[in-house]
């Protein structure tokens, strides 16, 4: 069932494309909310006295467009790309692939409407009411068919091991969306969570560790496994690592939600159990970082010149530093101090930054310069811009983060010699401010860097319109 | 000793279905372990190594809407 390489195959790309596109345009919205946030907090006369524009209602907004509104443009773009072309087959179905585009474009639609409404679950990155939530189960199972059904059509005997982390993440997502989206509706716009208490908390986190770990992790390492290679122009250093690397990953991620309720009313030993695997992460993760990097291995040289390569590299980088440093985080005497703290929010945007947005756009401007058939970007020099002005900013926002977050930390524990608190809250906030200009300062350049972006993407896409309008150059992917 | 005690009389049948699954999931990842690191498989795994490389020979003259 081997891939006959004389029979030309035409792929379904037409809605790749669109996903690729939407994915720039939402890199951009996402980050802006979130430098506007940002800034709330360190101005908050920014509020203005809206309050469909204060803190508690714009941040939901924030985290659901870069993470689904983003991520979830660039992982549909990506993962119907790759399974097409690691399978030689064309999508199950085209018109399904459609109907998920504007499926999934109508649930961040409704996001932006009703998140500034107030209208909220208030469970964390789940934030939509129940009505989106069953749109989302729909969307995303017609997303999971098409893909799975595809895998299952290929032409090729082996089934390539990003689109193992592709289905990995679909399979997972699905269960872990439905249960912990239970809920009572009391109306159209309200509901009550079937759980409750400490049972809410600990599926609450349950799903949020594996949106991270499965969304966040393994569907953009489906995506660095393929892309890596691509790009480099090399085989993946060791493909026995990589199978590892997914199998790891599932076995381990599920358990690690417990390590977010450090000190709570949840059983003792959840939490021991959930940081005792999360440091056993760090082995298959790091394996599989070193496996992405080792995969240039030869062809290091790249980096001087193709500033694509450098996204997806700096990306395996920051992975590597943040698969390191959330293992830390979770065992409890760190937990004691960095818990509740900005240390989180820098732990968080330096995956977030550095990794899920460095490899969706290193996938991006490689997907592009395929999918429009043209040799280069409008502005290989841009490209350059960008990755500068996107490690930049994450480093300022992250260091920021995590000034702000240990001194918050060892603010709030400090005792005098009459065991009464050193400092008032308020105190402790007022010494955060410098810290907060500074991140806000940190996403303003990573948010330049995503228009700057976007501005290069439609120029791309408009030169080749044009050179194809005048027939001169066929599409290819 | 205390810490990891385990009254097993007052295991409820979650509890058993638990460990049951936790224990067979284990065992599962013990025999990707084997599989994957057996030198017997090195070969077949391997040979997948440049399979993302390889579709850049198909041609696609992409899907006009």
């Amino acid at each position: 069932m081997e891939a006959t390489q004389a029979t030309p195959v035409k792929y379904d790309m037409e809605v790749v494309r669109w996903f690729t596109i939407a994915a720039a345009i939402y890199a951009v919205v996402g980050t802006l909310i979130g430098v506007y946030i940002a800034s709330e907090l360190a101005w908050p006369f920014l509020n203005f006295d809206l309050e469909y524009i204060t803190f508690g209602r714009l941040r939901p907004l924030h985290t659901n467009a870069v993470i689904f509104a983003f991520g979830g443009c660039v992982l549909m773009a990506t993962g119907f790309y790759m399974v097409q072309r690691t399978g030689s087959t064309k999508l199950w179905s085209n018109g399904l692939a459609w109907f998920t585009f504007w499926g999934w474009n109508l649930i961040i639609v409704s996001a932006v409407v009703t998140l500034p409404l107030g209208l909220t679950t208030g469970k964390e990155y789940a934030e939509l009411e129940w009505p989106i939530d069953i749109l989302i189960a729909v969307v995303w199972l017609s997303f999971g068919l098409n893909h799975i059904m595809t895998v299952a059509i290929r032409k090729t005997s082996h089934i390539y091991v990003s689109n193992w982390f592709t289905m990995g993440m679909i399979v997972m997502i699905t269960y872990l969306h439905v249960v912990n989206s239970l809920a009572i509706p009391v109306s159209l716009t309200n509901s009550f969570s079937v759980f409750t208490g400490v049972q809410d908390a600990m599926v609450q986190w349950w799903w949020g560790h594996n949106a991270v770990g499965f969304y966040l992790t393994g569907g953009f390492l489906g995506i660095m496994y393929y892309f890596v290679p691509k790009q480099a122009q090399r085989p993946v250093f060791s493909y026995r690592l990589s199978v590892l690397h997914f199998w790891a990953l599932t076995f381990g991620y599920v358990w690690l939600g417990a390590h977010h309720l450090q000190y709570t009313a949840l059983p003792d030993w959840t939490g021991s159990l959930g940081a005792a695997v999360s440091l056993a992460m760090i082995i298959p993760s790091w394996g599989g970082a070193m496996n992405g990097m080792m995969t240039l291995s030869g062809a290091w040289d790249k980096l001087r010149t193709d500033y694509i390569l450098r996204f997806l590299v700096v990306a395996l980088a920051f992975y590597a530093m943040s698969t390191f440093e959330g293992p830390v985080m979770s065992i409890k005497s760190v937990n004691a101090l960095s818990h509740y703290t900005d240390w989180t929010v820098g732990h968080v945007h330096s995956g977030a930054l550095g990794w899920m947005a460095m490899v969706a756009y290193g996938a991006m401007y490689h997907m592009i310069k395929k999918l429009w058939g043209v040799e280069k970007m409008y502005s290989e020099s841009l490209v350059n811009v960008h990755f500068w002005l996107a490690t930049i900013g994450t480093v300022v926002y992250v260091v920021a983060m995590w000034v702000s977050g240990i001194m918050q930390g060892l603010m709030w524990r400090d005792y005098d010699e009459y065991g009464t608190l050193t400092y008032t809250f308020v105190e402790s906030v007022s010494a955060m401010h410098p810290y907060y200009a500074m991140r806000a300062v940190g996403g303003l350049i990573f948010h330049i860097g995503t228009l700057i972006a976007l501005y290069n993407i439609v120029m791309t896409v408009s030169r080749a319109g044009a050179t194809r309008s005048a027939g001169s150059v066929p599409a290819k992917a | 000793m205390g810490y990891l005690g385990m009254d097993v009389a007052a295991m409820t049948t979650n509890d058993w279905l638990g460990v049951f699954f936790v224990l067979v999931s284990a065992l599962g990842m013990v025999a990707v372990y084997f599989m994957v690191f057996r030198p017997a498989n090195k070969a077949t795994f391997e040979s997948q190594r440049s399979m993302a490389l390889d579709d850049e020979d198909h041609i696609n003259v992409g899907e006009k809407r």
